[in-house]
């Protein structure tokens, strides 16, 4: 809200410059975005805070600096002015339907106004704080508003149809013409000012061109109310729009303003155009009874951690309104004065002192910690989750939440069984992701689209979906994508490596290896998909992306490898704890044994059998090399497998060796049908 | 014999060992100076024959003589038995200009590289990390941190519902997580919440429906202002250096009182006045207060026995102030070149 220096200076004696008065303002919560010297004056603009409607008024702030300076507000007195006993009484016929839509309506009439251009100084003002000059009447109208914090509207009082105000509801499409031109379709969600026939105005909100004070205009019928803040919000909302009146009474306006201003207003139209107050119409209570709290100093000591003399208190409690009486042991009754709607509790005084002394003079203090040292959380899991992909020379990616129905589509997910927004911004933005595949696919096609050959990206984040029963579930998940060449140096030079589902394997079993996951295995599910099991329990997988959502994804001419799994289920499992095994005594000896096999020969059978037959002096087994193409026969292919054999008690020899290494050759020619490979 | 041979003999030798490139020529040169019919032993035969007040001085002086031959021709042999192993490991000498051969490292994403640095430090102070779900109820975000029925926040503008039977949302910030905690725990506590939230903001440079925050919060019995103070400029000096200066301007939230918005002095212009603080000086860097009794009242904890305090701030603004970022979608983009920067 904009503010002058001078138009403050009517309500307060300021002794200080405006650049100073503006830090002031600034460290007391009035928070002042810009200043700018202008016409002689200086304006101000300051953002106001959602808890004090009282400061959206020049009076506010005037009575803020008057407790920041320590100085006293001067208001001059508002004479409620006599009707004009002359003329026949008006008839005016005043209804509100809903007092919680309004709890208050206040009409003034004011006969025989000359409407004409403001003078110079009242539209001078006006233009300062941002406001359009329009006429003496509808300018004296919004001069109250930013003086008092009032929004009031004047009405052409011949316009309105059978001399009537009522306060409703809008019925359904019923419509209006604002004052800017536009027209607007209501609803009952919308409360409206109605003369006998029709809307005249969005209750709080805009006035109606209809019955707009012009320059013809005889007769006004000045409004002065207050309108349920929430409706008032709402109506808006609906509606599209805002202005200076909504603002205000969405935050809300009190009851002793409505009158202070409506006088103000009617002062200023007697003066400036002449009018003959004839009659003034109440519907509800223009006073409530007032709060009091109980301030114990001792609070305000214990929160603030400083003493603030009680004559200080005093000070600053007085000044800003409040009434004191005191009580028992230092304490203080505090009379809250109207405007002050956010006060209720002793803790709210205790803001307005600490926040008037100034935050900047309260002590700095470091608190005693009492650390509380928690197992292993899934959060120190997830670290060594992140650095090991990290170590892997994954990086990481922060993808939204939100997503489209179509992605999920495009991806063969049923959207039915994902979680979607009640009020989505977009529909690209609609539902929150049951997986973490679709944006990582984007971001896969979005890095390729920057001529990136190599994309090796991982996320970690929430996925979401509807559990049978219809509950909401939210679950940890970590999405890899590998796509593209990577090519590297190498002690020989350039190496280029095509990234492929064994890349994704490779990370799956570097992660369990690091979180200590046993019992895990890979179960091909298909073309191009593997099931990960952590036991029985299927806890993620490896895809390659189907040509479909290739194409939508728009990535051409590449094959896009995706890990997802569910980590909540891996960090539920907890792995062994680690024992050392203490190391060979005795020598091993190595045998390699490279042979040709059938593509579709289940190499973990194929190592399974061998370590069965070697056993117990063969103690492990591992493939070394494998290889498919030229030289090696179309459905089959190469595989080398090193063997390593060992005794815990001894010293094996050749001899020991030899014919259970043999034997071990002999199965795989006879159970699995190899054929030897010379070794080159 | 005089000094002058002396100063002849080592000046020969010193261009003598520059010369020489290979051990065989070393030790030819070892043998020819300190052999049993050396250079050396040449001079110190010639020592009874000097008149009696000179032997003493020149005897010192060849011996001096020896001694630096001895430690330089050793010097010598290091030398080049060094360089002969390197020939000898590989056929060629390596051009260490070339680039280094390594795995490449990963990058963890800029916003959990600060949202770290940040539990981090508070974590140093004795701080623990707890977390909270996406998902929230309107008790936990709103109305258990008395937020009013009526306050704009919960308007359908301001926070994301979702289309369930239970009326949930995404939580609009970090706070629900004090909430449950306290609910869980009673005091002493001291918890930062790091974690996604959600607010239906039209996405442009400075906004976005999705962002970071990390919550603090602390609850004892003799929790005060000044300790909240205390707190956030460790923090703040921890992440933004030691030189910043801070101010605590007072403020509005809900859920605490009395409330503060926390400025750091300008780390661009050093409050000095420039385009990022808007010619102010200073830059806003997170909220804070003393937890509202009423949120007390809410967990069931004595009102009258515990006081706190709370904070929370936006990771993606402290990490556009510390790398100079100016636009928040970039986080979102996850362009490989952006990533791999930092």
């Amino acid at each position: 809200m904009k503010v002058t220096y001078n138009w403050l200076k009517d309500f307060v004696d300021i002794t200080i410059a405006p650049q100073l008065l503006a830090e002031k303002l600034t460290m007391a919560g009035l928070e002042v975005v810009s200043t700018e010297a202008q016409e002689e004056d200086f304006v101000f603009e300051i953002e106001i805070t959602s808890n004090r409607p009282d400061w959206l008024s020049v009076i506010g702030i005037a009575r803020e600096i008057a407790a920041i300076t320590s100085k006293k507000l001067k208001i001059p007195a508002l004479p409620r002015p006599h009707t004009l006993r002359s003329q026949a009484k008006q008839a005016l016929v005043m209804r509100v339907e809903n007092k919680k839509d309004c709890p208050l309506y206040t009409a003034r009439i004011i006969r025989n106004v000359k409407v004409a251009p403001s003078p110079g100084w009242l539209r001078q003002r006006l233009e300062l704080v941002g406001c359009r000059s329009v006429n003496n009447i509808v300018d004296i109208t919004n001069y109250a508003l930013f003086e008092w914090g009032e929004p009031l509207h004047a009405f052409d009082f011949d316009a309105l149809q059978e001399n009537s105000i009522i306060i409703r509801r809008a019925r359904d499409k019923e419509r209006i013409i604002t004052i800017d031109g536009q027209e607007r379709i209501l609803s009952p969600e919308i409360l409206v000012i109605a003369d006998g026939k029709k809307p005249v105005a969005v209750a709080g909100v805009m006035g109606g061109e209809a019955t707009e004070v012009r320059s013809s205009s005889k007769n006004i019928l000045l409004e002065a109310a207050i309108f349920n803040p929430g409706l008032t919000r709402r109506s808006r909302q609906r509606l599209g729009m805002q202005s200076e009146a909504s603002y205000r009474f969405e935050r809300g306006v009190t009851a002793d303003v409505v009158e202070k201003a409506s006088l103000r207003a009617t002062q200023l139209i007697q003066e400036i155009a002449c009018g003959e107050y004839v009659l003034e119409k109440y519907s509800g209570a223009p006073w409530r009874s007032r709060k009091s709290i109980i301030l114990d100093p001792l609070q305000a000591r214990k929160i603030s951690g400083v003493k603030i003399p009680q004559s200080r208190i005093k000070t600053i409690l007085s000044n800003l309104g409040f009434g004191l009486r005191p009580v028992a042991k230092k304490k203080l009754l505090v009379q809250v004065p109207f405007w002050r709607q956010d006060v209720v509790s002793a803790i709210d005084l205790v803001e307005e002192l600490t926040r008037i002394y100034g935050y900047g003079r309260l002590p700095t203090s470091i608190p005693r910690v009492s650390p509380r040292v928690n197992e292993t959380t899934p959060r120190d899991l997830v670290s060594i989750v992140k650095n090991t992909l990290l170590g892997l020379g994954l990086n990481e990616v922060i993808t939204h939440s939100l997503i489209s129905r179509q992605l999920l589509a495009d991806f063969g997910i049923n959207p039915e069984s994902s979680v979607e927004l009640k009020n989505p911004l977009s529909k690209e933005q609609a539902v929150l992701r049951p997986s973490l595949l679709p944006s990582l696919a984007r971001c896969v096609s979005y890095n390729l689209n920057q001529r990136q050959a190599y994309v090796n990206i991982f996320e970690i984040a929430k996925v979401f979906s509807l559990s049978p029963d219809g509950s909401a579930l939210e679950e940890l998940c970590l999405g890899v994508s590998l796509c593209g060449e990577k090519s590297f140096l190498s002690g020989k030079g350039l190496v280029r490596e095509e990234a492929s589902p064994l890349h994704l394997k490779g990370i799956a079993e570097a992660l369990f290896k690091k979180l200590g996951t046993g019992d895990y295995h890979f179960v091909s599910a298909g073309p191009g998909e593997t099931g990960v099991y952590l036991g029985r329990e299927e806890i993620g997988r490896v895809v390659n992306l189907p040509k479909e959502a290739l194409e939508k994804a728009e990535i051409k001419n590449k094959d896009v490898f995706m890990l997802e799994l569910a980590l909540d289920k891996i960090f539920a499992v907890k792995g062994p704890v680690k024992k050392f095994i203490p190391l060979p005594r005795y020598p091993g000896i190595v045998r390699d044994i490279s042979f040709i096999c059938r593509e579709n020969i289940s190499t973990k059978e194929l190592l399974k059998a061998m370590e069965e037959k070697g056993s117990p002096l063969l103690e492990g087994v591992a493939i070394t090399d494998y290889y498919k193409g030229k030289q090696i026969p179309q459905g089959y292919r190469s595989l080398t497998v090193s063997c390593l054999y060992r005794c815990g008690e001894r010293t094996l020899t050749e001899a020991e060796v030899n014919p259970v290494h043999e034997a071990v050759f002999r199965l795989l020619k006879d159970k699995f049908g190899v054929s030897p490979r010379v070794n080159s | 014999m005089s000094s002058i041979d002396i100063a002849a003999v080592k000046n020969e030798i010193e261009s003598r060992l520059e010369s020489v490139d290979s051990l065989d020529a070393l030790e030819e040169l070892r043998v020819k100076y300190l052999g049993r019919k050396g250079v050396l032993a040449q001079l110190t035969s010639c020592i009874p024959s000097l008149p009696v007040q000179e032997r003493v001085t020149f005897g010192k002086e060849v011996n001096a003589l020896k001694q630096g031959i001895i430690l330089r021709i050793e010097h010598k042999q290091k030398l080049l038995s060094a360089s002969n192993k390197t020939a000898a490991g590989s056929s060629e000498g390596i051009d260490i200009d070339l680039p280094g051969i390594a795995q490449e490292l990963g990058q963890l994403h800029p916003i959990s590289q600060i949202t770290e640095e940040i539990c981090g430090i508070f974590t140093r102070m004795g701080f623990s990390v707890v977390e909270g779900p996406e998902i929230e109820t309107e008790y936990n975000n709103f109305s258990g941190l008395n937020i009013p029925l009526d306050h704009p926040s919960r308007d359908a503008f301001d926070t994301f519902y979702l289309n369930h039977k239970a009326p949930l949302l995404l939580r609009s910030h970090t706070s629900p997580v004090q909430v449950r905690v306290m609910k869980k725990q009673n005091p002493p506590l001291a918890v930062v919440v790091p974690g996604r939230v959600y607010r239906p903001d039209a996405t442009d440079a400075s906004h976005s429906c999705m962002f970071h925050q990390v919550e603090g919060f602390m609850v004892d019995e003799d929790i005060r202002f000044s300790d909240l103070k205390g707190i956030l400029e460790v923090f703040a000096k921890a992440v933004f250096g030691p030189e910043i200066k801070m101010r605590f301007r007072p403020h509005f939230f809900p859920f605490t009182e009395p409330s503060a918005e926390v400025d750091i002095s300008c780390i661009i212009c050093k409050g000095k006045g420039c385009s990022v603080c808007g010619r102010k000086g200073w830059l806003e860097i997170l909220g804070s207060g003393m937890i509202h009794p009423n949120v007390f009242k809410n967990v069931g904890y004595d009102p009258k026995k515990y006081t706190g305090f709370a904070f929370g701030m936006g990771v993606e603004r402290i990490a556009m102030l510390k790398y100079g970022i100016d636009d928040i979608r970039v986080f979102f983009e996850n362009d490989l070149r952006f990533l791999k920067q930092f």
